[in-house]
């Protein structure tokens, strides 16, 4: 781990754009959406004094929502491996890289996953302010990055100036040509205390440790999972932007005299996702569904295989879900419930 | 998929093609493929949510079983053909129908789903190029009697109120749909609203989601919405619980009212609907008693040959009431397409020209005769079914039709086909090859909603743009330029304009409800809502707030009649048809979706765990529905979401096309057929083996 002092990110970030290509969460003007899209000449990097997660996570770049694995001409198959050129994130929050190093176990044997993995630099940025609807702390996935899950780290400290982190050798020569000064050792601790006071401002999040425990011991009743499976209207919103959300099905198209197997997202919300040929469905009602949906967030038996929950605090669900059953109003309901 | 690097190129903002909500999605893109889709945080409507079919865009748009070449049939197959012969051989028909038969022997169905500048292209087509006024579209058999209802007694046939103002009733009514399955994200919003407190009142025959979550269900027998509204009315003026001084204020015709429904008593209604006298009141002083009532409908109240009646007693029950003219109340029909608000506003109706200014009004056929310095037709134009009719009499020879599919979501199909084989020339433009298409003897090839500019107009009377993502798949273009290039070559050069918005400044310019706009204005505001001109600078979310566009608020007395078809000794079950969450339409667009493909069957009849029991059909069990028009095999769901005595199928799928068995009996103001009820009966196919 290496500290540098860097006067505004902005140098950083031209930096990078003029070596490789670089994505970063960009506003559209005029509506104000955040979406992850490649550096242009309009582009602005992020701040960090009012923090607001782009849309989607990162997830996509890795784990596209459709990708062809291979193809048949008829006579032979042949391998549709991508080789993306180099590229860099730029502006990556905690908790989106909490569920990087989430999907990096989950895809470990995926060549797929792996070849746009491993084509990408990560360069994180610290949250110095709490975002609307995002509880992190509370699952341990920020506001500021752990260690090792970026390349680099931004931290704006609370002078206005930034500390600069390498967590890989890759990371640290992507500053070659900076001459950036070497930051003092205290520094790093200021960091830490720093973390300590962005944390204090989050709100309370009793409802979700309360929901923890509660799914943990079995404690929800099947009449309360249901109620809540009467409001999903099976838009697939909470598992497609989910950070963590890995699942997928596969179909084959039609390509001259032979197909392609393309697979694409899934949604455990779906009836037919677990469906058997006979018609048979383990979770044949809605509300086994959202069970199991919540069960993958944030059951001890998931964190002993990944170290952590399924759920990185973003909140995301909760902004998208139609049906009023996102993380919030789920936990609430389930600890609220007799 | 450019599959061998993989990159976003861009997110291009627009609205969802599906149904009418008019929610906000980016369209994710690389190497010019649509890859994915994200929700608009921002957008007013949708607020950062999208429903099934909007999250599956991607593959609705996919170029895999797209056409992208003219196609002209030849002993029955078809063959890629270069524009100039396809268009050579529709104007070559076109000039021979006008010159033997005249004009009104052309057809044209325009489309819910196409942009406002294709829909309006195609009216003055239909009116300017070729000279009659047979132009119609598919909100015939959605939404017809709610513009010829509410035209009559409020003299605007939309929602009279904001998508934004469910958050503002506390007391919701829900009359005849279900917003969660088909406009999912105003049903979440209305969910949200009632978790927040609102209370919630549903009159459906079904058990829908939304009735199992509401205060008050009335389960009324198919078909008896207007004895059900006369009984409550009938309640509510027993009871003195009408809104005196607003009635007395802004409505008239009160005591013809009160005559015909005191033609109502309870003990009636009860009889006719099914409905317990004691829900019937508690209804009655639930609706009048909420401080802001806002009411919703759908199909439930349109598709029966009391369409018109039906609309016309649900705006009696508003206006007695008093729930309209402010935020939170008023009447709120759902429209099921993207456009069909849009293509109504166009003119793309055979009576009306853009901004509903009547085609029998000498003043509007002039003003728009100048506008487009063409003589005008004056003769009554057709409705689809009227073209359909007309072909089968020899009437019509030729029709065009723009992305819709009647084949599958027409009543009776069996006419349709019929109607379609008789014609002399049959013109499809399309994206993919529907059953209709698959009937034509030139196919154009349409561009996609995201392959091109233009605006969809959504339910609450919001227009938005919408922008191109990609470019169109080989020769494909967008219908407003197709119908251009026939209409020059036809001799009527008016509509060789360089751009969509171009047209959009013509629409401006010539329909009222709309001169405000343009669209720079509409991008800055994520759309504006009509009435849009100098006194309403940035639209109208409440309309009816000081006057109803009539004047006076009428309210109409009308009476209870049953079903064209009831249920008999041969027939015994009511057949009703009904949409399905994942899928739209014709199925068209979801189905290219592997997960929405999957998820339901290929055809499903609802049906009652007692009737199911009674014909010993299990889940799954293969069963044969027969009505007075034809028969369809598929599975049965038993579920209680149909009442007992009744059985529903959705319409989406070609492999049990439930529109064998609806009946064509229509609503003799509007024409709209009678797709919710008809009489059937049910064999059981694996009771008949054993």
């Amino acid at each position: 781990m290496k500290a540098s002092l860097l006067a505004n990110i902005g140098q950083l970030y031209d930096h990078l754009t003029s070596q490789q290509s670089v994505f970063t969460p960009q506003s559209t003007a005029g509506t104000g959406e955040l979406n992850w899209l490649p550096h242009s000449d309009n582009s602005q990097p992020i701040t960090t004094d009012r923090p607001v997660l782009p849309i989607y996570p990162t997830k996509q770049f890795f784990f596209p929502d459709r990708e062809i694995l291979f193809q048949f001409d008829g006579s032979e198959f042949k391998e549709t491996l991508p080789a993306p050129p180099p590229q860099i994130l730029f502006g990556v929050r905690s908790c989106d890289l909490c569920a990087i190093a989430y999907q990096d176990q989950f895809f470990q044997q995926d060549p797929h996953y792996q070849a746009r993995r491993k084509a990408t630099l990560l360069v994180g940025i610290d949250c110095n302010m709490p975002c609307k609807g995002g509880f992190c702390p509370t699952v341990n996935a920020g506001p500021f990055v752990r260690d090792g899950l970026a390349d680099l780290v931004c931290h704006q400290q609370q002078d206005g100036g930034w500390l600069l982190i390498a967590h890989s050798a890759e990371g640290e020569s992507l500053l070659n040509g900076l001459n950036l000064k070497r930051a003092d050792a205290c520094l790093i601790t200021q960091r830490n205390e720093h973390e300590k006071e962005v944390t204090a401002q989050f709100p309370s999040a009793a409802h979700i440790e309360t929901g923890i425990q509660r799914i943990n011991q079995a404690q929800v009743s099947a009449e309360t999972w249901q109620a809540m499976g009467l409001q999903c209207l099976t838009c697939s919103g909470c598992t497609s932007l989910c950070p963590t959300c890995s699942c997928f099905t596969s179909h084959d198209r039609p390509i001259n005299e032979g197909f392609e197997r393309e697979r694409c997202w899934d949604s455990c919300l779906y009836d037919a996702f677990q469906r058997e040929a006979s018609g048979h469905n383990p979770s044949a009602r809605a509300g086994q569904r959202v069970e199991r949906f919540w069960f993958h967030k944030f059951s001890n038996e998931y964190k002993k295989s990944f170290d952590r929950y399924g759920c990185t605090g973003c909140g995301r669900c909760e902004k998208t879900c139609p049906g009023v059953i996102g993380v919030h109003a789920v936990m609430k309901r389930i600890s609220a419930a007799q | 998929m450019g599959s061998h690097s993989h990159n976003i190129s861009k997110i291009t903002q627009t609205i969802c093609p599906y149904c009418g909500v008019g929610c906000g999605i980016g369209l994710r893109v690389e190497q010019d493929k649509i890859i994915g889709v994200e929700p608009l945080a921002n957008h007013p409507i949708s607020q950062g949510k999208l429903c099934t079919k909007g999250w599956s865009t991607a593959y609705a748009v996919d170029p895999i079983d797209r056409i992208t070449t003219p196609l002209i049939k030849e002993n029955g197959v078809f063959r890629p053909a270069s524009w100039d012969e396809a268009y050579r051989t529709i104007t070559e028909a076109f000039s021979a129908a006008i010159h033997d038969k005249g004009a009104d022997s052309l057809g044209i169905i325009a489309c819910a789903r196409a942009t406002n500048e294709d829909c309006y292209a195609a009216q003055k087509f239909t009116r300017a190029a070729l000279g009659t006024n047979n132009i119609d579209h598919c909100a015939r058999i959605c939404h017809s009697p709610s513009v010829a209802g509410l035209r009559q007694t409020l003299g605007s046939g939309a929602m009279t109120n904001a998508i934004d103002d469910i958050e503002k009733a506390d007391l919701i009514v829900i009359f005849g749909c279900d917003p969660t399955e088909n406009h999912t994200v105003l049903g979440g919003r209305i969910m949200r609203a009632k978790l927040a407190g609102a209370k919630l009142l549903v009159v459906d025959p079904r058990l829908t989601r939304l009735a199992r979550m509401a205060d008050l269900h009335l389960q009324l027998q198919l078909g008896t919405n207007i004895a059900l509204i006369n009984g409550l009315l009938n309640i509510i003026f027993a009871n003195g619980w009408q809104a005196q001084a607003f009635l007395d204020d802004r409505c008239e015709n009160e005591a013809a009212l009160r005559t015909k429904v005191a033609e109502y008593p309870p003990e009636r209604v009860t009889r006719i609907t099914g409905v317990p006298e004691a829900q019937l009141i508690a209804a009655a002083r639930m609706y009048t008693e909420a401080d802001c009532a806002l009411l919703t409908y759908g199909m439930g109240i349109t598709q029966y040959t009391t369409g018109t009646n039906n609309v016309i007693s649900i705006s009696n029950l508003t206006l007695v009431a008093g729930q309209i003219g402010r935020e939170g109340t008023g009447i709120n029909p759902l429209r099921g397409q993207n456009n069909v608000q849009g293509a109504c506003d166009m003119g793309a109706l055979p009576n009306v020209f853009p901004g509903y200014q009547e085609v029998a009004a000498p003043a509007s056929r002039d003003k728009f005769a100048a506008a487009w310095q063409q003589q005008l037709p004056e003769n009554k134009g057709l409705t689809s079914l009227g073209m359909t009719k007309g072909a089968l009499t020899g009437d019509v020879s030729c029709m065009l039709i723009m992305g819709e599919d009647p084949v599958i979501t027409d009543p009776d199909q069996n006419h349709v086909r019929r109607a379609f084989e008789a014609l002399d020339l049959l013109v499809v433009i399309e994206l993919v090859m529907t059953e209709t298409a698959a009937m034509a003897d030139v196919i154009l090839p349409a561009a996609a909603f995201s392959e091109k500019q233009g605006t969809f107009t959504n339910c609450e009377r919001r227009v938005q743009l919408i922008q191109p993502a990609i470019p169109a798949p080989g020769g494909a273009k967008p219908d407003w330029q197709i119908l251009g290039e026939l209409a020059s070559r036809l001799g009527y050069n008016g509509m060789n304009w360089g751009n969509a918005e171009a047209i959009f400044d013509e629409i401006a310019r010539l329909s009222p409800l709309y001169q405000g706009m343009s669209y720079p204005k509409l991008a800055v505001h994520y759309g504006l809502q009509w009435p849009c001109n100098d006194d309403a600078p940035n639209g109208t979310p409440l309309l009816h707030s000081k006057t109803f566009s009539r004047g006076k608020g009428r309210l109409i007395p009308v009476n209870h009649a049953d079903p064209a078809e009831m249920p008999d000794e041969e027939y015994p079950l009511f057949f009703t048809t009904t949409r399905l969450n994942f899928h739209y339409g014709c199925g068209s667009m979801t189905r290219k979706s592997p997960l929405l493909e999957r998820e339901t069957p290929h055809g499903i009849l609802f049906i009652n765990p007692s009737d199911a029991q009674t014909l010993g059909i299990k889940p799954q069990t293969k069963v044969r529905i027969h009505s007075r028009r034809g028969e369809v095999e598929t599975r049965a769901v038993v579920t209680d979401e149909v009442p007992a005595g009744t059985v529903a199928m959705p319409y989406h799928f070609k492999e049990a096309p439930c529109n064998q068995l609806t009946n064509n009996a229509q609503d003799p103001v509007t024409k709209m057929p009678e797709l919710k009820a008809c009489a059937v009966r049910v064999t059981n196919l694996e009771a008949e083996t054993k």
